[in-house]
């Protein structure tokens, strides 16, 4: 749990961030390295602990190359680390206000990330997420119209959109994975508490004051 | 400040999950627990504002140097700076920043909201307990204000909190219109849990992801919103003011790509810049994000907008105290609402695991200053949250329920249904911020604040799954209300208000040494943003 030598010394690390050399102690992420290290412009931190998204990276060791998330990646001897740009602007456009009903969901869906059903299963998204999530089977299923399951398959995503930058199609497979979720959510979640509420609300039986059971 | 405890070996070797545990010892004084425990009441710790609108109230002390302090911007600065025109500026992209930007998008504004870091960089990304919204049979909404003026110690203000609680079946309601999931029971209901100060179960949630759930929804919407331009990066570095000072009208956004100033004008400024966990407030490790450094207190501070509860936070019970590199991060207060136990070294119980944040928190500080803590090195004491005793009760809950929890912790190696985790408290919120009226409107004119930001609502204490509500409900109100304002909008963007901050320091002869808003924390702060 700490990562200092019977001695109380720090085991030195030595990397690269951003092309400048860092020495690091073992047990660091990548984002404490960073600063540790002093390296400049490192601009797309967030929460550090690994659900925001935005402290992607590309991490070379040796000649195997992958992405990660910084905060969630440990320094290793000789990495080389590059913080990535943020991602692009999204090219798949909708308003779910727009949605007439639930029946036309599968065809909007093909409408709006046509490229979905055009997956070649190179397993690019599932190797780039950081989350461990079964993106291109995500992907099977919503182009299936099966957004429910698609969703809760992408339900761990934190939308660091690495997916997105790993298919050569322009999946986009996170936004997939909002999109199912989201319709979901819209045109299925009819909760009969709540609805029972709003609806005493809208007659204002409960805008005067009930009695409480302890005051 | 704390004594020796018990060494971490020596505590693992005492643990064990099948212990019987007897009650925790009755809680008889609850306030001489906070006096003397809890961090507000360190000794030191406040002093009086001297200058601006506060002046003469009690203020934290590391908060009062950022508010009283010298800006970074001079009228020579914004010659020839670039001006946009939009109706609505929303300085800030969490979830109040975005209800705000939707909402007001929807009424027909021209929006721009500007982040300091990525959109959905913010604190409600990590939010993993749950919203509140009395939507149980048995639960009201006169039970939720009851709840949140008794868990604030009835400092807060029954106006607000009345506003918060009515919204809040609405506010699931725009939420799940929006595409939000939520935990449902078998019979389709929304699950609830009761959390620390509720009388009934009133918390709403997604698993333990509730506030990346709602984020990636908000976040999704926004940039979809063709109402909604998005400036990522640019973080507002001063207000901008009519010629009288009197009234908000803009802002001085820079850039942390190119460090080059932007002015933006408009008729409605709303600040959802969030709070300031990041300035590490008496030397608490901190569960914020990043970019968590009190900026829009002092930039409404500086324009004249009256704050409140400067003196009073938020400190969870239950950060982690390792890994190192997880240090002050959140274990969920959902973990206590579902039963999960806090022990001491002794493996003892010390307290009723569901009393308000600030009660608890005052109890595990106890516990590690009279030497019954688990003590990891000189710096690092804390208490069992006594996750393998849950796992044992109800198999299989933490996988089902706590995904988050074990995803974090699985990369570091530790699994939390064999091991308890160790916890001492982290600065975790803001309770007091910019005084705000039911529109979220500052006491500046075009100046509104929602969200951590905004104070108020919370009194001295706030309870658990209020900072989602209030986020959304407040967003949507000051979304609604900027749109509202329809004057003509500003004839000329002055730093009257500057000026007059900086007469008023002079005359005090307070130092001029510190610029502010910090922006970011120093030690991330390398090559990326300039004093």
């Amino acid at each position: 749990m700490t990562h200092d030598t019977a001695d109380g010394n720090h085991v030195t690390i030595a990397l690269t961030i951003n092309g400048l050399a860092v020495s690091a102690h073992a047990g660091m992420t990548v984002v404490e390295a960073a600063w540790h290290g002093g390296v400049p412009r490192v601009t797309g931190v967030g929460c550090m602990e690994g659900v925001c998204g935005s402290c992607r990276i590309m991490l070379k060791r040796g000649k195997q190359v992958s992405v990660g998330l910084a905060c969630q990646t440990f320094v290793e001897d000789g990495a080389e680390i590059i913080f990535l740009p943020p991602a692009p602007a999204p090219r798949h456009h909708y308003e779910l206000s727009e949605f007439k009903d639930g029946w036309d969901i599968h065809a909007r869906f093909q409408d709006i990330f046509p490229e979905a059903a055009r997956c070649r299963h190179c397993h690019g998204c599932n190797v780039s997420c950081p989350k461990g999530i079964a993106v291109e089977e995500g992907v099977k299923q919503a182009s299936a119209g099966r957004f429910r399951d698609a969703g809760e398959t992408f339900f761990e995503c934190v939308m660091c959109e690495l997916c997105d930058g790993a298919c050569p199609e322009f999946i986009a497979p996170a936004h997939v994975g909002l999109f199912s979720r989201r319709v979901t959510a819209h045109f299925h979640l009819r909760p009969p508490n709540l609805i029972h509420r709003l609806e005493e609300l809208r007659q204002d039986k409960t805008g005067t004051p009930q009695k409480d059971h302890d005051e | 400040m704390m004594s020796n405890g018990i060494s971490l070996a020596e505590a693992l070797a005492r643990y064990r999950a099948d212990s019987n545990l007897a009650p925790p010892p009755a809680l008889t004084d609850k306030d001489s627990l906070l006096n003397t425990y809890h961090p507000d009441h360190l000794r030191d710790s406040v002093v009086k504002l001297t200058v601006g609108p506060n002046a003469g109230d009690s203020c934290q002390r590391e908060l009062a140097a950022l508010l009283q302090a010298e800006t970074f911007i001079d009228e020579a600065d914004l010659a020839g700076v670039p001006v946009t025109d939009v109706d609505v500026l929303v300085i800030g992209g969490g979830g109040a920043g975005c209800a705000a930007a939707l909402t007001a998008a929807e009424k027909g504004a021209r929006v721009l909201l500007a982040t300091k870091l990525r959109l959905g960089d913010s604190n409600t990304v990590m939010a993993e307990g749950g919203i509140q919204a009395a939507i149980e049979p048995e639960d009201s909404i006169q039970r939720h204000i009851q709840d949140t003026l008794r868990g604030g110690h009835h400092i807060g203000n029954p106006e607000l909190v009345a506003a918060l609680a009515a919204d809040g079946p609405n506010v699931l309601r725009w939420l799940i219109q929006l595409g939000m999931q939520f935990d449902q029971a078998p019979s389709g209901d929304l699950h609830t849990r009761k959390a620390g100060g509720m009388s009934t179960p009133r918390l709403v949630h997604c698993r333990d992801y509730t506030g990346l759930e709602m984020m990636r929804v908000l976040r999704e919407a926004v940039t979809q919103h063709r109402g909604i331009e998005v400036w990522e990066q640019s973080p507002a570095v001063e207000l901008l003011s009519n010629e009288t000072g009197e009234k908000c009208v803009g802002a001085v956004l820079t850039s942390l790509l190119d460090n080059r100033l932007r002015i933006v004008r408009t008729r409605s400024v709303i600040l959802a810049t969030g709070g300031l966990g990041r300035l590490h407030l008496n030397g608490f490790p901190t569960s914020n994000h990043l970019g968590a450094t009190g900026d829009g207190l002092v930039l409404a501070y500086r324009i004249g907008a009256k704050l409140c509860e400067l003196d009073s936070f938020q400190y969870h019970p239950t950060g982690l105290l390792h890994p190192s590199h997880l240090a002050g991060k959140l274990v969920t207060e959902g973990l206590r609402a579902a039963g999960c136990l806090l022990v001491n070294a002794l493996g003892q119980r010390f307290i009723d695991e569901l009393q308000p944040r600030d009660v608890v928190c005052a109890a595990i500080l106890r516990e590690c200053h009279e030497g019954r803590g688990v003590r990891v090195n000189e710096q690092h004491v804390g208490v069992w949250l006594d996750t393998p005793r849950l796992e044992r009760a109800q198999p299989g809950l933490l996988e089902a329920q706590f995904p988050n929890l074990m995803s974090r912790t699985r990369i570091a190696g530790v699994d939390p249904r064999v091991q308890p985790l160790l916890t001492h408290p982290t600065l975790h919120y803001q309770n007091g911020g910019v005084s705000i009226n039911v529109d979220g409107a500052s006491t500046v004119p075009g100046l509104y604040a929602v969200g951590e930001v905004s104070g108020g609502i919370h009194g001295r204490n706030r309870l658990m799954g209020n900072a989602l509500l209030e986020i959304i409900s407040f967003g949507r109100r000051a979304g609604v209300a900027a749109t509202a304002n329809r004057d003509r909008g500003p004839k000329k963007v002055t730093l009257e208000h500057v000026n007059r901050a900086r007469r008023a320091l002079t005359i005090a002869n307070m130092p001029m040494t510190q610029r502010t808003p910090l922006v970011l924390p120093d030690y991330a702060a390398g090559g990326i943003w300039k004093r």
